[in-house]
């Protein structure tokens, strides 16, 4: 079985940094389950789905020529993904920090709902939204909150 | 013989941790038992399913509590090595 590889600690991206990586052509990758994108998902271009369940089966399927920005519902999945392709031998790899909760916050593009308690439970980072706000989702009554 | 145990503190992780005890015990093992709870830590072994257990650096077992008869056969390698 498997041996200890040392790792670096794991590159976050806040939502907003994330956003700025896709536009320069990094790739989102949702590792949530597919029932859970099912009800609420990123309404980002060319996202992957790939679940945690099966990363370690299909992880062959990621590029490894450009980052993958990992994200799942708030932190833990998100980022044990990061850690597994580090230890795969991937090096353009990043989570990113309040996964999909974290971005509903922001107003950022999304489809479908997400409780309110969930979305409000995450401050948010790197300034204001972008004024694009949601395309097809909504954070069910957002509220005003910090900023990182 | 050292053992590591790979998990992030759930209930199946504390019960592996007990029965390497409780079979080291009986067996008259002696293990130097430690856990392992940090996420960075616990992929630094590249396991994805937890609990793991560690053997002298190695990854013996992932996913699940690991069966008595399992954990034996392991100290019993682990003497004759």
């Amino acid at each position: 079985m498997n041996s200890r590889v040392e790792l670096p600690p794991a590159r976050e991206v806040c939502p907003t940094a994330t956003r700025r990586l896709l536009a320069e052509g990094a790739q989102l990758v949702d590792v949530r389950e597919l029932y859970e994108v099912a009800q609420t998902a990123f309404d980002v271009p060319g996202v992957v789905l790939l679940p945690l369940s099966e990363l370690q089966q299909r992880h062959g399927e990621l590029p490894r020529d450009r980052l993958l920005v990992l994200a799942c519902q708030g932190d833990e999945r998100a980022l044990k993904a990061t850690y597994f392709l580090m230890y795969q031998g991937f090096t353009q790899v990043a989570c990113m920090q309040g996964g999909l909760a974290k971005w509903a916050r922001k107003g950022f593009p999304m489809c479908g709902t997400i409780p309110l308690a969930e979305a409000a439970a995450t401050s948010c980072c790197c300034g204001p939204a972008p004024a694009d706000g949601a395309a097809c989702g909504t954070v069910v009554a957002p509220t005003p909150g910090s900023c990182c | 013989m050292d053992i590591k145990v790979l998990g992030t503190g759930c209930a199946n992780c504390k019960r592996t941790i007990q029965l390497i005890e409780q079979v080291a015990r009986a067996k008259g093992v002696p293990v130097t038992l430690g856990k392992v709870e940090d996420i960075r830590d616990i992929m630094s072994y590249g396991v994805m399913s937890t609990p793991g257990v560690v053997i002298d650096g190695k990854v013996v077992h992932a996913g699940g509590v690991p069966g008595r008869e399992k954990i034996e056969q392991w100290l019993a390698a682990g003497v004759a090595a």
